[in-house]
Order: C-alpha cells, then sequence, then structure tokens
C-alpha cells in the first residue's frame, strides 16, 4: 500500500482508526509521546502500525539549537524508529532547548550563516544516529528577527543539499507565517525545490484572540482554511506526478474521526487529480 | 547582529521572565511564544494531574501550574515524564493549609501516572496457592505504593469515580495506596499498614524468610503475599 494521505492519531480514534478501510490512510504521532518505558499507550501504537503506515514527527531535537540534539533523546527516538519501523521521521527547523530547559514551542532563529552551518551539523548528527534520512519541516512564525542571510526556502534547499534531508512542507504554516511577516505565499511556494518534498502537512489557524487577523496562530484546532486548500493545489500542481504524502494535522478541539476522515479524503482527491489544471488559476 | 547561542539564551530568558522587558518582549509576536510554552506546560500537568485540577478548578490550577513551571521549568521535552516535583512544590505552598490532603492527592496521581508508563513485564503464571512458596519475590516495573498521613486514598478513589461523590466526609486517619498495571490500565487500590510494610521489604530485596521476621509472627504471610501477586504488584523471581 502506498501511504497517500494520512491523519494525525488520536487514541479516542484508535477503533475507527484501525477500521477505516480508505486505500492509502496512514497516521502520525509525535514521538515525544511514546518516549515512555511500557504500557498501555506504546501498545495501542503496536496495534495501530500493525495495520496502518505510520510516521514519527519530533518536536524536541531543537535542530536548530546552538548545541549538538540531546544524545539521550535522540537515543530514546532512534529505540521509536526501530521498534515502529515508520515510513517518515520528521522533525522541525526550530529549537526548543536552551540552557538546560526545554521550551514546548518551535522557536524562531536568524537563517544565519552561523545558524545554516549549525542546523546543517545537527541533521548530520541525527541521521548519523537514525541511521536514515529525516524530513525537516518549515515553522510557523510570529516574529520579524533581523539578521537572515538566506530565505526561508534558500535555507532549506541549502539543508538539502549539505545533508541529504528532504523536506515536509506545512502548507498552513506558510500561510500563516506569509500573512504575519508579510510576504506572498504562491511566491514562497514556487521558490521551494519541490523534489525534496517527502511529505506535507495541512492543518488549521486562527486569528490571536488580542490582535484579530492580523496575527495568525497555527493552532490545530479548526479545519484547513480554504485560502490553505488553494496553497496545496498550487503546490502539488507544481510537484506534477510525484505528490508527496500529506497529513490532515489536528491536535485540539478534536472532531469526530469522520469529520477528519471528510477534510483527508479531501487532500486523498486533490493528490489523484493532480493532473488537472489547479482550481486557483 | 548576536551569534545564535547569545540569541537563543536572551530569547529563553524572556520566554521563562515574569514580565519580559526590551525589543523582543514589545514585539505583538513574541507573546505567541510565551504563550504557546506556557500553555504546554500547564496543559502537561493538569493531564498528568487530573485529581488535583478537579480539586483546583481550571483556574486555580492554572496558577498552581504556572507557579510550579516558573520554579522547576522541564528540563527535557519528554512532558509524559515532567512534573515529578509538583506533590512536594503544592505541599509547600501556603496556601494548600486549607487543602491539608492535597500535596498527597497529587502524589497519588503521580503513582498512577509512573505505573501507566512503567515498562512492561510478563507475569509468570501463579502456580496453585496452596503448594506456592517461592524464595524471592520482585516488584512489577509497574507497582507504586505509598503511605499517608491524611486520607488522600479516599478522596482520590472518589474524584476518580464514575459514581461521582457527593457526601464525601472520610474519616480523617492515614491511609495507603497501591497502584498496580494488571493487563492494560493502572489500578490504585487502598492497602493495609502490612501490605505497605511488606511491598517495602519486597523492594529492598528482602527474601521470603527474611519477610517473614520482618513483619512479625502474627502476620499471614502466604495470605498476604498470594493477594499481592494476584493483583499483579509482586512476582515470585
Amino acid at each position: 500500500m502506498i501511504p497517500t494521505a494520512g491523519l494525525s492519531f488520536k487514541a479516542v480514534h484508535l477503533a475507527e482508526a484501525l477500521a477505516a478501510p480508505a486505500a492509502g490512510l496512514w497516521f502520525e504521532v509525535h514521538a515525544e509521546n511514546y518516549m515512555i518505558d511500557g504500557g498501555p499507550r506504546l501498545a495501542m501504537l503496536e496495534t495501530l502500525r500493525r495495520e496502518k503506515p505510520l510516521s514519527l514527527h519530533g518536536v524536541g531535537l531543537s535542530l536548530a539549537g546552538a548545541a549538538d540534539p540531546d544524545a539521550d533523546h535522540l537515543a530514546a527516538l532512534k529505540s521509536l524508529v526501530r521498534r515502529f519501523q515508520p515510513f517518515l521521521v520528521s522533525e522541525h527547523l526550530a529549537w526548543s532547548r536552551s540552557g538546560g530547559t526545554a521550551f514546548p514551542d518551535l522557536l524562531p532563529f536568524a537563517r544565519s550563516r552561523e545558524a545554516l552551518a549549525r542546523v546543517a551539523r545537527n541533521i548530520d548528527i541525527a541521521q548519523g544516529a537514525l541511521g536514515r534520512q529525516i524530513l525537516i519541516e518549515n515553522p510557523s512564525l510570529y516574529l520579524a528577527l533581523d539578521g537572515h542571510d538566506w530565505s526561508e526556502t534558500d535555507f532549506l534547499a541549502e539543508l538539502v543539499r549539505r545533508t541529504g534531508c528532504r523536506l515536509l512542507i506545512d502548507v498552513n504554516n506558510v500561510f500563516v507565517s506569509a500573512r504575519n511577516l508579510g510576504f506572498a505565499p504562491e511566491s514562497y511556494l514556487d521558490a521551494l525545490p519541490v523534489e525534496a518534498i517527502g511529505e506535507i502537512h495541512l492543518a488549521g489557524h486562527k486569528p490571536d484572540p488580542a490582535l484579530g487577523a492580523a496575527l495568525l496562530i497555527d493552532s490545530h484546532d479548526a479545519p484547513v482554511a480554504d485560502d490553505v486548500w488553494d496553497l496545496y493545489a498550487r503546490l502539488l500542481a507544481r510537484m506534477g506526478a510525484l505528490p508527496a504524502p500529506t497529513l490532515i494535522e489536528r491536535d485540539g478541539d478534536i472532531p469526530a474521526f469522520a469529520t477528519l476522515m471528510a477534510e483527508r479524503n479531501r487532500a486523498a482527491a486533490l493528490m489523484r487529480h493532480r493532473g488537472r489544471a489547479p482550481a486557483y488559476a | 547582529m548576536p551569534d545564535l547561542a547569545q540569541f537563543q539564551d536572551a530569547f529563553a530568558e524572556a520566554l521563562l521572565a515574569p514580565e519580559p522587558v526590551g525589543r523582543l518582549a514589545r514585539a505583538p509576536g513574541f507573546a505567541v511564544y510565551r504563550n504557546t510554552c506556557a500553555h504546554g506546560i500547564v496543559e502537561a500537568l493538569r493531564a498528568a494531574y487530573p485529581t488535583v485540577d478537579c480539586l483546583l478548578g481550571e483556574d486555580g490550577f492554572t496558577a498552581a501550574a504556572l507557579g510550579f513551571r516558573a520554579e522547576q521549568p522541564p528540563a527535557s521535552p519528554v512532558l509524559s515524564r515532567y512534573g515529578a516535583g509538583f506533590p512536594g512544590f503544592l505541599a509547600r505552598q501556603p496556601w494548600t493549609s486549607e487543602l491539608p490532603y492535597l500535596a498527597d492527592v497529587a502524589m497519588l496521581d503521580r503513582l498512577w501516572l509512573e505505573a501507566h508508563l512503567a515498562a512492561d513485564r510478563i507475569a509468570p503464571r501463579p502456580p496453585a496457592a496452596a503448594a506456592f512458596q517461592p524464595l524471592r519475590l520482585a516488584l512489577h516495573p509497574a507497582t507504586r505504593f505509598a503511605w499517608l498521613e491524611t486520607p488522600a486514598v479516599t478522596i482520590w478513589l472518589a474524584h476518580r469515580s464514575a459514581d461521582g461523590f457527593d457526601d464525601l466526609a472520610p474519616e480523617w486517619r492515614p491511609e495507603g495506596a497501591l497502584v498496580t498495571r494488571m493487563g492494560g490500565a493502572a489500578l490504585l487500590q487502598p492497602i493495609r499498614r502490612i501490605e505497605h510494610r511488606l511491598l517495602g521489604a519486597v523492594a529492598a530485596g528482602a527474601s521470603v524468610p527474611r519477610l517473614g521476621e520482618t513483619l512479625g509472627r502474627e502476620a499471614d504471610l502466604p495470605t498476604l503475599i498470594a493477594r499481592l501477586i494476584a493483583c499483579g504488584a509482586i512476582l515470585p523471581v
């Protein structure tokens, strides 16, 4: 079975996830939630993995951190990769650790020459330890920082060139960052090295409670917005005959499984019809 | 432009500061990072301490969790394990003197969570009880137990019960708790003082003959051992 469109796995949906007949359906989990010793949570993931392809999405390696990736964390990730044999392993272009403190967020940095060398080194270390290629995801951005030597798309392309990693493009993150920082999301997508894209994320966002639409939050608690579907179609058109496995990412305000499957089926249909003229033209 | 490490140190400091100052802090987008970090930690603690959340209410729990985070921020991105120091933190807060059982209830939430996440180990099938006299016993990796000076076990069980607790008026006395994980789910039950002493002796590596000496002649050791094996707390080794 070739994985096509997938869903974030939620424990409340286990029975429906196992029984879902959709061809190409796969699931993604946050690796950190399974870095535990044993018990029913890991047993549940074993059950899921027996039936469906699995992707491990890390949020804690801090690849853009100023230090090497934490050896214990990398070992825990390696142990999960060995046990569950995921078809994809991904992490973020962000940092989340500093001075012995972990931050449950994906934090920004200036894409300087120094940062490029550091992130490339950290990806090398991670891929070396895991013995496999990983995908790097573009973050959602909320702050205009000084000191960028590279655009994000060129930075990602250069990481691919230097490390042999591939890319996870979160189209919602592109949309949110573009709105918040004031650039055209279409230009961003058009500048990506599409041949390096190994996975796509689609998710929902919300306006900031205080600032409204001037600041969008990548909240993962709402359906995928129409603007993001349009950008997705544009990216698929660029990818041509080889669309990347696409995930409907949902972490909050979890709806019924059937509701998530409807979004997932919409992505699968767009992947199937990738040869058609895109709707946004 | 400061280098990567300098930038991240300053950013991290501003994320943790009670009231950040400076150019970074004035940017509206910075609040998104601050809020996401705080929210992630508060909700991880809330998921780990559901009974404390129930006792304090949403706003009360959030305030307590933020206080704990200021004192003991997570060192690892694996938040399932974060918050081991929360019961002790609660015990030290002046406002918890009005809720003298709160820290003990938090400890029971923690023991339940540790049992839930602990390593698996298949128990050997226990032989017929009458003929069974193991020489050594070991705790199952998921076994947790405690002796508490408050009726926290009664309070904890009432809050976790599907039946509710309309007229909860526990007798004020020390109580013991045992958490085991037979089959799938972690299960917390009350235990007597002698069972707590036996579990402590097993944890310390005492052989079965030594257990007899520790617990005294009045203890019905075979029955105690059989019960603790049957509920999955200890294993013959």
